[in-house]
């Protein structure tokens, strides 16, 4: 099967558009960033809970019985906290902010409130009732931030230092940057669905991280291998040659990749999916970056260093 | 069949063979019926368990519980001749540990240095620099959390979960999972509970009167500072809340006891907080507990209102838990409790005297069993008891009783434990997460196979025969690790067929280039592939390396993540190069090929 065979298309001539359109996707991302990011209890510590009602119930319904839950003889109020469906209308996720002396089994507490109060819409057993229960102190919260984000930040520097190494520094810079745009960007999108960060979607990031690294080696090869011949003349062309040299390949593999994740998307249930939703706009926006931010950052890094 | 190529059969027959032998437990364990599997004897069980592929608790369902050793507690424990500067030193330590990530005992040292504590008036017995003490205390504190795993395991093993795992974390965390389980509030009180039984006596009442009458002084004296602090408007008002008129008025009189309505709790705390009342008490060596459960009556107008009821004990315990051989859940047979559920306590020998000689001194006296600070009862002592049994009642259920029998049998912890982060996954939610993810990923590889097939014909078959078997082998992999698969290890997985699917991809395309610029089938394949490996390499080893650091740094579903990644990198590289070569240079060698079909 012929597919995308000896295509001559000129990539770099729409660089400057390309550099234009990230630079605009980048700036707005982090400016939603800086809005805030819907953290999980993962991050910021607090209280998360899954609850599977009998029948459909109304959010309002929810907040009226969390208007007042009792709590160490106190009654507090917790219907301004997050509440949301999950999968179905009869399926909620409530997230609630950790409270000073906070008693050790809060979540088991309103719980119980929420079977005891709206006892006509419950499962008669209390066990189909709890779909997930989390919940994590601030104290481990703030550990688990730093660990991830230690645990990216040196998994980037260590690759910058081997592509270094098996290419040269400035193809290393143009594959940080590319995999920096890709995050950057997927979090901005993502923070626009109103899904939250959890450790899971971490994970889903660091795939992201993976799969473009991975795109973006495929063509910095080609383009080693080309400038053997070529050298650093002409070197948009070079970088032309290779891109359309691997197009069918770089096509080939995103698109199997997303029907796997257009699946995962559609069938794989609620659970996993912020999951496959943040590789869904990763793959694309990985894709889109090896072409125009690492090959054409290294265009034009090569040019004004040859300048 | 040359040698070279017998060789290779050879070696790839044998990881195959591999990669099966290692994943026949899994799969014949998954397709086993539930009566089948009820059929197995424990040994066979636990075979099968440790050689197939767990299932993390996101998929399975269960509780994930990570307890932290309250270290400032065990500090005050330890320490000696405690005053207030003490005391307020305590409080610091436990505001600057939860608000730092240094080690407790960096917090601690920084700390007293800071607020020139002088350690050894209150840790004597640790040692005489700081140094020492701090090296003892800190051997103390590892002890403690050895003996909270201990406890925590046993408690576990008669709990009765299947494949319970109890680690360690750092040093004052331990990781709690317990795959399975559906009540999730038991589990937690099972494991939380510090099951310190104490049995300690009663104040007669005269002086439990005295005691009250001075606690009431104190509250009005300090009501008339309060007073006379705030502007003299306040005196115009007639106020009348109940703690302002002392602590006697908080109290009523229920079957011979003094009791508490439940609303009125936080007030006897703050009154039994302050510093002149805690002065008294410790002056007259005794202690102010309330009941485990309450008793409901009915108020003048028709209201239920709940009450407690309150204890003034003897502050030292004549006999604590340590002494219990054996504890176990009966229903009682006889008397007002019959057919409720109590707890038959054993002691040793050491106890039973002990038991003996306190209810001997103590004939006509209260005794108050309890637990964790709770009084669960206070019979009166009619007589001397011999032989070191005893009853527990006043439980409020079959599983409550149960469960005290196992912590009391299983022993106290010797440290409150907290719960710093806890995760339960319903087992609904998991079985609809592993159903829903392994028909994605069914329906997913069969677009794939159908895709590559169509791009590549017979090569695109030999393609899905390779993910195939990364798949199959990184399974086998994970089961030979006793790896435990979790919804990001299954993000790996995924990542790991689309890395295996882009090996194949760049070589064809390789091949084909090959073949576009006029070369032999045979010389295509053989350049291809020198030129694909390259780049195969390159990429597969930059994500390697990317997946060793979040292995090494990463916590919880990280690892998992970075676990399936690195080996589906190992996998899918030897799959891609090895294997598929392999067949192609199978066929081109047995016959001239003149087209390939690619």
């Amino acid at each position: 099967m012929k597919f995308m065979e000896n295509t001559k298309i000129n990539f770099m001539k729409f660089k400057s558009f390309g550099f234009g359109l990230s630079s605009v996707l980048a700036f707005g991302s982090i400016i939603l960033l800086l809005m805030g990011v819907n953290l999980g209890i993962d991050f910021k510590g607090g209280t998360a809970i899954g609850v599977s009602f009998s029948e459909d119930v109304s959010i309002q319904e929810i907040r009226g019985s969390l208007k007042s839950v009792s709590l160490n003889n106190s009654i507090v109020d917790l219907s301004g906290e997050e509440i949301k469906y999950f999968g179905s209308q009869s399926d909620v996720m409530i997230k609630i902010k950790s409270l000073d002396n906070e008693p050790e089994n809060f979540g088991q507490i309103v719980i119980n409130h929420l079977y005891d109060s709206m006892s006509a819409k419950t499962p008669e057993n209390k066990n189909d009732f709890i779909l997930s229960l989390g919940s994590v102190s601030p104290k481990v919260g703030s550990e688990l931030s730093g660990k991830a984000f230690w645990s990216v930040v040196s998994a980037l520097v260590l690759i910058l230092f081997y592509i270094s190494v098996r290419f040269e520094f400035r193809f290393a810079l143009g594959a940080i940057l590319a995999l920096v745009h890709d995050v950057v960007i997927t979090l901005g999108i993502f923070s626009l669905t109103g899904f939250e960060i959890t450790l899971s979607t971490v994970a889903a990031f660091l795939t992201i991280v993976g799969y473009s690294l991975n795109d973006t080696i495929v063509i910095l090869d080609r383009i080693r291998e080309n400038m053997k011949s070529s050298g650093t003349v002409m070197f948009e062309s070079t970088i032309n040659k290779s891109i359309n040299q691997s197009l069918s390949r770089t096509l080939i593999t995103s698109l199997t990749t997303l029907f796997v994740i257009i699946v995962l998307l559609v069938y794989g249930g609620e659970v996993i999916r912020p999951f496959s939703f943040t590789m869904l706009v990763g793959v694309i926006v990985g894709t889109y970056s090896s072409i125009y931010i690492a090959s054409a950052l290294l265009a034009t890094i090569y040019q004004s260093s040859n300048k | 069949m040359d040698s070279s190529i017998r060789n290779r059969l050879l070696t790839i027959l044998f990881v195959f063979g591999l990669g099966i032998y290692a994943l026949l437990p899994s799969l014949r364990y998954s397709l086993m019926d539930e009566e089948k599997k009820s059929n197995l004897s424990d040994n066979q069980i636990d075979y099968f368990e440790s050689r197939s592929i767990k299932q993390g608790l996101d998929l399975k369902g269960g509780i994930y519980i990570v307890l932290e050793v309250d270290l400032p507690q065990l500090i005050d424990n330890l320490a000696k001749n405690k005053d207030n500067n003490f005391n307020g030193f305590l409080i610091d330590l436990k505001n600057e540990y939860n608000n730092s990530s240094s080690d407790f005992f960096t917090v601690f040292e920084n700390l007293a240095d800071e607020k020139e504590l002088k350690l050894p008036r209150y840790f004597i017995n640790y040692g005489k620099t700081k140094d020492q003490i701090i090296t003892q205390l800190s051997l103390q504190s590892e002890d403690s959390i050895r003996r909270v795993i201990e406890i925590i395991q046993n408690r576990v093993d008669q709990f009765g979960v299947a494949e319970p795992t109890i680690q360690k974390q750092g040093n004052n965390r331990v990781i709690v999972e317990l795959a399975g389980i559906e009540d999730s509030e038991r589990a937690r009180d099972l494991l939380q509970s510090t099951a310190l039984l104490e049995l300690m006596i009663v104040k007669n009442v005269e002086s439990t009167n005295a005691i009250i009458r001075q606690i009431d002084s104190i509250i009005t004296a300090s009501n008339v500072n309060d007073v006379e602090q705030n502007d003299q408007i306040n005196e115009l008002f007639d106020s009348s809340s109940s703690s302002e008129l002392g602590f006697s008025s908080l109290l009523i009189s229920v079957g011979g006891n003094l009791a508490i309505a439940s609303e009125d709790l936080t007030a006897l705390k703050d009154i039994l907080s302050k510093e002149d009342v805690k002065q008294i008490l410790e002056a007259t060596n005794s202690t102010i507990l309330t009941s485990d459960s309450s008793i409901k009556l009915i108020n003048e107008i028709g209201e239920e209102e709940e009450f407690y009821t309150l204890f003034h004990l003897f502050n030292n315990a004549e006999l604590t838990g340590g002494v219990i051989e054996d504890a176990q859940m009966r229903l009682s047979q006889a008397g007002v409790t019959a057919g409720q559920a109590v707890v038959e306590v054993e002691m040793n020998s050491e106890g039973s005297r002990e038991w003996a000689r306190i209810t001997g001194a103590n004939i006509n006296n209260r005794i108050a069993i309890v637990l964790d600070k709770k009084v669960h009862m206070a019979p009166v002592i009619r007589s001397q008891i011999f032989g070191g049994g005893t009853v527990i009642e006043g439980l409020d259920s079959i599983e409550e009783a149960e469960d005290i029998a196992i912590v009391l049998r299983a022993g106290a912890l010797p440290v409150p434990v907290t719960i710093a982060e806890e995760r339960t996954v319903g087992a609904s939610l998991g079985a609809d997460s592993i159903s829903k993810g392994t028909l994605s990923m069914a329906i997913g590889l069969l677009l794939v196979v159908c895709f590559i097939v169509f791009f590549y014909r017979m090569s695109g078959l030999i393609a899905s025969f390779s993910v195939m078997w990364t798949l199959i082998l990184l399974l086998g992999v994970l089961a030979l690790l006793e790896a435990t698969l979790t919804l990001p290890g299954i993000a790996g997985l995924i990542l790991t067929v689309g890395m295996s699917v882009d090996a194949n991809v760049i070589i064809f395309e390789r091949i084909k280039e090959e073949l576009r610029n006029g070369k032999s089938v045979r010389s295509a394949i053989d350049s291809g592939y020198e030129r694909a490996i390259r780049t195969i390499v390159d990429a597969n080893l930059t994500t390697g390396i990317a997946a060793a650091v979040l292995y090494q740094y990463g916590s919880g579903p990280i690892k998992g993540f970075a676990t399936v990644l690195f080996w589906g990198i190992i996998v899918s590289m030897f799959t891609a190069i090895i294997v598929t070569r392999f067949v192609f240079d199978f066929v081109t060698t047995r016959k001239n090929v003149e087209r390939l079909s690619i």
